[in-house]
């Protein structure tokens, strides 16, 4: 098979919803939300037909991971609370949960601790929007799920060679797509008109130095994703640690008490999170 | 923080997340220290276990762990921001187990 032509590839990504293996959800996420003009009451109204997709809405601002003072028992307050962007995000983000998990086993895991240390790091560093940082963590890897989704027997290939190889999931990737996850994402959420800097995070997160518009963003990402990997939590395609952009480190110049913050922060939270999500 | 079932809470534990019905009312807050009469009140209220302060202690021997830390850093290079980073890892792990 070895190197699939990048014009084909990114094709068939941006026409996901005609790729029969994407679950329907995901198809009718992809409509409502390709559209920029889409406004906080069209959502909550797709939201809200929707009750398996209300109650994970639901549980998951509701969960120990966002920590809203109160309970929110409706999909209007939620999303006026979080704001079109991170709705946004959240949305893709409840709805790949499961398909996460059944892609690939413990990159759900993986993906939360991803967001809680890149919200770790934003509030840290006094960033204005910790949540969008979250939501970023969360989605970082979403092109390894549509890769799996559209393309089951080859990312399986890939992930077995990168185990038999001994050389990062990206790397295999590059093999055997001719691209990786994070350029996939990418193009998806461009094309979903996901905010720019979310955008960025996501393409960018193994490459943060060419990061334009959100070099600290996309720092942060990078930087937890390291991190989850050194602490081996959940699994990603690999168990190999990446190494840290040495500009990704300088600009965010975290301290050694920082880290232990940070480490601790992540066992608690994966660990209520992996209880609140096991469904 | 660990997840303990009913039966082995103790008087002096204390909650680390709010003990809340399924409507989501609070029933304890969090912080609450346990009594005798706590625990009655959370078994009668049909809940199998809580979250307790404190670490949790991991279900695998340290020497595991940190054989697969340094597994995981085969490929990393030493530059100081990975050795920095491995060195907080191992020392978290090695805090987990007191």
């Amino acid at each position: 098979m070895g190197n699939m032509d990048p014009k084909a590839l990114r094709m068939r990504v941006e026409n996901i919803s005609t790729i029969p293996t994407i679950p329907s959800v995901l198809k009718q996420l992809s409509t409502i939300i390709e559209n920029p003009k889409v406004s906080l009451n069209e959502i909550s109204h797709f939201i809200s037909q929707d009750p398996a997709l209300t109650t994970k809405i639901l549980q998951m601002v509701n969960s120990a991971l966002y920590g809203f003072p109160g309970r929110i028992s409706s999909v209007n307050h939620a999303v006026m609370l979080l704001g079109l962007n991170v709705v946004k995000g959240l949305l893709l983000s409840v709805s790949v949960f499961e398909i996460m998990h059944k892609a690939m086993i413990g990159l759900r895991e993986h993906s939360i601790g991803v967001a809680i240390v890149s919200r770790e790091i934003a509030r840290k560093k006094g960033l204005k929007e910790p949540e969008e940082v979250f939501v970023a963590g969360l989605l970082h890897d979403v092109g390894k799920v549509i890769l799996t989704l559209a393309w089951p027997e080859e990312y399986d290939r890939t992930v077995r060679e990168a185990e038999s190889a001994g050389i990062a999931i990206f790397d295999a990737e590059r093999n055997q797509f001719s691209e990786t996850h994070a350029a996939v994402a990418g193009w998806l959420s461009e094309k979903w008109h996901f905010p720019k800097k979310l955008c960025e995070c996501i393409a960018n997160h193994h490459r943060p130095q060419t990061s334009a518009l959100a070099p600290l963003e996309t720092a942060m990402v990078h930087t937890a994703d390291v991190i989850v990997k050194a602490r081996g939590i959940g699994y990603s395609g690999d168990r190999l640690v990446p190494d840290v952009s040495a500009r990704a480190w300088e600009t965010l110049a975290l301290s050694e008490a920082d880290l232990r913050g940070i480490l601790k922060e992540l066992e608690d939270s994966v660990e209520q999170a992996t209880e609140e999500f096991r469904a | 923080m660990p997840k303990i079932p009913v039966e082995q809470l103790r008087p002096g534990m204390k909650l680390a997340r709010p003990l809340e019905n399924s409507s989501g009312m609070v029933l304890m807050a969090e912080g609450t220290e346990l009594t005798e009469a706590r625990i009655s009140k959370i078994e009668n209220m049909g809940i199998d276990s809580v979250f307790i302060d404190g670490p949790s202690r991991p279900a695998r021997p340290k020497e595991e762990l940190l054989s697969e830390l340094e597994a995981r850093f085969r490929k990393a290079g030493n530059s100081p921001p990975m050795a920095a980073i491995k060195k907080a890892v191992r020392e978290h792990i090695e805090a987990m187990y007191g």
